[in-house]
């Protein structure tokens, strides 16, 4: 994306005059038009809180400043890493990247960590065992984030295919855990989850 | 240490974890440690899977590490406000401070709710408010066997044994004792019969008819074969009478225990609490009333006979030989452990491969469901090549499952076969090496033979009848599950019975959410007078539906009271406060019937002057009489066959005829167009007289009768006040108000621009 319009702007004036004061400020309210990826600067202030700067612009118009940012994946399942959504504290887009590389490397390091903190899916690396006992199912598995068990009461509601390869698996709490490609686990992994699936 | 262990011990110590500053078992009420609770993901490293203690004191909020180490403490007195953010599998516990937002914890879903009501008490404590938080440990394993628990606090099904399952399945013969007496002895009757009768009278007719014959006349020997003959023949109408005894009342009993468990299955699902269906698929939920409940019907039309008859034959045939030849039995059932052991093995995967099945049969049943269900909407934008594919996809994978179940039990049941074959080898062999040598005479060698067959048989279908009962005994748990489940309380005991209402409604600070880590009404507090009209107002998610569900008692608030007539609806018999509640809803629900049956389907024995009566003051009187059936017309599944004017119209006709003290109108015209609504504002008019009446509503315009709108926003009540007052505040109503008129002069303009258009 290389053009994107920040609507209603009115709605975060006041937003940006509570902006921290050591950060640039909006000295006159205008449209930012967000002409490249590489003016948005993202980071944490105090730490754990997104902000989001659109640095000053050969336009001629001043640095504009987002106290709370949202960001999100659009699809984060069938395109992870593509498709970043940016909202402000109302919960409007300020704008979309296609792409987490159209970030400038810091901006990026940031959106990616904040990536991490948002979406807590485990990627499954290994299914260590499935038993199927009275229709529930009962899974020990190796994650990105460590070893895990979990509890699926029903396959059929639980499993979702989002395609051949990739698999949704939601626990009985709601915890989801994701395998990316099931033909690149190991074998025993394979077994594992073909005599379920 | 498993990871199961590990969790199993994380939950023994919580409450013993060391405290770092010495504040535990602290006699000081502010250093007391009010909430303690273990956060499972730490934000460091990746967001890993791990330990963090989150205390709260009336002083302060802390975070510990796994050993102890205190790694965070935020005074209450800086702390603005606490929340749970939710995130993609799981939320983070923050702190609004004076300094701003501080994550504190993350967590995952399976201890979300718990933080949630964490942020609650810190909120509490941090505005000087009374500490009032629900906090229960909830079991998430075992006890006995330490496995992971499929609900909080449920039941743990490894733990429920199977004969408790098959005890309570039985408990269903009850009706039918007079049948399964009769179907036991029959089936006793022939293992007898089997075992004893048949393989005697073959020894009988070899050694004493055939054997030697030709060394007696014919007038000796015909006598003896008559005599076989005839008791073979006996045998032969024994065992034909006593088979049609037991399958007659097999069938009876089974098909009856079916019946009343579809029945028990239904009704449980009738009275289950609506949560339970927003859990599942309906899909999924009807394969229990149809599906499991045949797999139980399979079991005990096939397989319960044989799980009786099985033992009783083959202690008859183990005697029957013994007697024979006790020699020869002996080596016969050299194979009969190896029998046992492959039937025994197969079981595990045999009945994972067909739990797989039933999985696919599931999805299947569930894509069917939904395409015949939305076939409009499937024609509509051209999916048939679409739906046909995924169709196809699953009908492919469930024939592979099947293939892959059906091709695992063809291969043990040829193992088991080729064990079993080895009986009348030894039989021969053996049988013959001792024949030879004048131990046994050949009448013995062939009654044997069938006495092999006798006892061979039922193993064979050992392994079937691990798979009937295997099968059996899921479905069973299944069925179980949903009888089992927490029903709503219609029959509370000290429920308070209220045959009338007057109709005051008052919320007291209610809060609830669907997802008890994600409030969506956070403490609502309004009076309604009887016979009041209240217009909720606000933006789609706010919590409008919400607050009608709590009062229809759909479901239970988390905190807070919500009465009716100063009763708390919790504790007014259930039946006694829907009957007083009529709904009407934005997308009309009706039956497959005649338009009469659904108008009076709050009060079947309402005459058809009470239907008409009703039909009129809802304005549909008109248009059920221009049809050529009037009111008999079928209005087809769903009331298909009716336009949604004519629905909306029915369905209030019938919300009339039920005469409730409270009336729900929830977005009743947003469906319809403008001529229409007029004529259903004055249905809606007829009904809403003298009721308390909550009416939710997009169109702002037509709540202007309501006596008092109230403005919900993020699950609170943010404005109150009649239509006028709440214009001047200038509030959020003010800018709906706005926004929508902006809205409609635009429709209007795009309008007028496009006829100016098409008359150019």
């Amino acid at each position: 994306m290389d053009t994107a319009v920040l609507e209603k702007p009115e709605a975060k004036a006041d937003e940006v005059a509570k902006a921290a004061p050591d950060f640039p400020q909006t000295q006159e309210f205008v449209t930012p038009k967000i002409s490249r990826m590489e003016m948005l600067k993202l980071f944490y202030k105090p730490e754990g809180t997104l902000r989001l700067t659109i640095e000053r612009n050969p336009e001629g118009w001043e640095n504009f400043s987002y106290p709370t940012v949202k960001l999100y994946q659009a699809a984060p399942l069938s395109s992870p890493g593509r498709y970043i959504v940016l909202h402000d504290g109302k919960g409007e887009e300020i704008t979309m990247s296609d792409h987490i590389d159209q970030f400038s490397p810091d901006s990026r390091a940031i959106a990616e960590d904040e990536i991490r903190r948002r979406y807590l899916t485990a990627k499954i690396q290994s299914v260590t065992s499935i038993k199927v006992e009275f229709g529930i199912t009962y899974w020990t598995v190796l994650t990105d984030k460590g070893e895990r068990d979990f509890v699926v009461q029903s396959l059929t509601e639980s499993c979702i295919w989002l395609s051949d390869r990739h698999l949704l698996i939601i626990d009985v709490d709601g915890n989801r855990f994701e395998i990316l490609d099931r033909f690149i686990l190991d074998e025993t992994s394979r077994t594992n989850l073909a005599l379920v699936l | 240490m498993t990871v199961q262990e590990r969790d199993q011990a994380a939950q023994d110590e919580r409450p013993q974890i060391p405290s770092t500053n010495g504040v535990a078992g602290n006699s000081d009420a502010d250093n007391e440690i009010l909430i303690s609770e273990i956060a499972d993901i730490v934000p460091e490293d990746g967001h890993i899977f791990g330990k963090r203690e989150v205390r709260v004191t009336r002083k302060s909020v802390s975070v510990f590490d796994a050993s102890g180490v205190q790694l965070l403490t935020v005074p209450m007195l800086e702390i603005k406000s606490a929340r749970t953010e939710s995130l993609v599998g799981g939320s983070r516990l923050e702190l609004t401070t004076t300094s701003g937002i501080m994550p504190i914890a993350e967590f995952t879903a399976s201890v979300a709710p718990r933080f949630s009501e964490m942020a609650r008490g810190i909120e509490q404590l941090a505005k000087g408010e009374d500490f009032a938080i629900k906090l229960a440990y909830e079991k998430t394993r075992c006890e006995k066997c330490g496995r992971l628990l499929p609900e909080k606090d449920g039941r743990c099904p490894a733990c429920v044994k199977r004969l408790t399952v098959l005890k309570r399945i039985f408990g269903y013969m009850g009706p039918y004792r007079k049948a399964a007496i009769l179907s036991l002895t029959a089936t006793s009757l022939t293992a007898i019969s089997s075992t004893f009768l048949t393989p005697y009278l073959t020894r009988y007719i070899t050694d004493s008819v055939l054997t030697n014959a030709g060394s007696r006349t014919m007038a000796e020997n015909l006598p003896r074969l008559t005599f076989a003959i005839g008791g073979m023949l006996f045998a032969l109408l024994l065992g034909v009478c006593l088979q049609f005894l037991r399958s007659s009342n097999s069938i009876y009993m089974s098909s009856n225990i079916a019946k009343d468990l579809r029945a028990s299955v239904y009704r449980a699902l009738e009275h289950l609490q609506l949560s339970f269906y927003d859990k599942k698929q309906l899909g999924a939920i009807i394969s229990r009333v149809t599906q499991d409940t045949d797999r139980v019907w399979g079991f005990l039309v096939d397989g319960l006979p044989y799980l009786v008859s099985m033992p009783l034959t083959l202690i008859g045939g183990l005697g029957a030989g013994l007697f024979l030849s006790w020699k020869l039995t002996l080596a016969i059932l050299l194979p009969v452990p190896f029998v046992a052991l492959v039937t025994t093995t197969i079981w595990k995967p045999l009945s994972q491969r067909y739990h797989r099945v039933g999985a696919k049969w599931g999805r299947l049943h569930t894509q069917l469901n939904e395409s015949l269900n939305g076939i409009r909407v499937v024609k509509a934008f051209v999916q048939e090549k679409g739906e046909w594919s995924k169709f196809e996809t699953r009908n492919n994978d469930l024939a592979e499952a099947g293939m892959t179940a059906d091709k695992f039990w063809i291969r043990a049941e040829n193992t088991v076969g080729l064990l079993v074959g080895l009986g009348p080898l030894i039989n021969w062999g053996y049988g013959g090496y001792l024949m030879l040598t004048g131990e046994i005479t050949l009448g013995t060698v062939m009654a044997m033979q069938i006495l092999l067959w006798q006892v061979y048989g039922p193993l064979q279908w050992f392994g079937q009848l691990n798979n009937w009962f295997s099968r059996a005994m899921a479905g069973a748990e299944r069925i179980f599950e949903v009888i089992d489940a927490q029903p709503e309380g219609y029959d509370k005991k000290d429920a308070v019975v209220m045959p009338n209402m007057r109709g005051d409604v008052t919320f007291d600070n209610v809060r609830f959410g669907y997802d008890k880590s994600n409030p969506v009404l956070k403490g609502i507090d309004l009076d309604v007078k009887a016979g009041e009209m209240i217009g909720l107002v606000g933006k789609s998610g706010a919590g409008k539906s919400t607050t009608i569900n709590l009062l229809c008692r759909f479901y239970e608030s988390d905190a807070g009271s919500l009465k009716v007539d100063g009763v708390d609806v919790k504790d007014i018999a259930l039946e006694d406060l829907r009957r007083h509640i009529g709904i009407v809803l934005q997308e009309p629900f009706l039956f497959n019937g005649t338009i009469a049956d659904n108008i009076r389907y709050g009060k079947p024995d309402a005459t058809l002057e009470d239907v008409m009566e009703a039909a009129r003051a809802a304005c549909c009187h008109d248009f059920i009489v221009a049809k050529p059936d009037g009111y008999d017309t079928q209005v087809g599944e769903k009331g298909g066959k009716l336009s949604g004017g004519e629905k909306q119209r029915v369905s209030i006709a019938r919300a009339i005829l039920h005469n409730p003290r409270i009336l729900i109108l929830d977005e009743a015209t947003s469906s319809v167009d403008v001529e229409t609504e007029k004529k259903i504002q004055v249905a809606i008019g007829n009904l809403t007289k003298g009721r308390t009446t909550f009416a939710i509503a997009h169109r702002l315009s037509t709540l202007r009768n309501a006596d008092r709108l109230v403005v919900i926003d993020k699950g609170k009540i943010a404005e109150v006040g009649t239509h006028e007052e709440l214009i001047a505040q200038k509030g959020i109503f003010y800018s709906l108000v706005e926004t929508q008129k902006q809205t409609s002069k635009a429709i209007a303009e795009a309008r007028s621009d496009i006829a100016i258009e098409e008359e150019g």
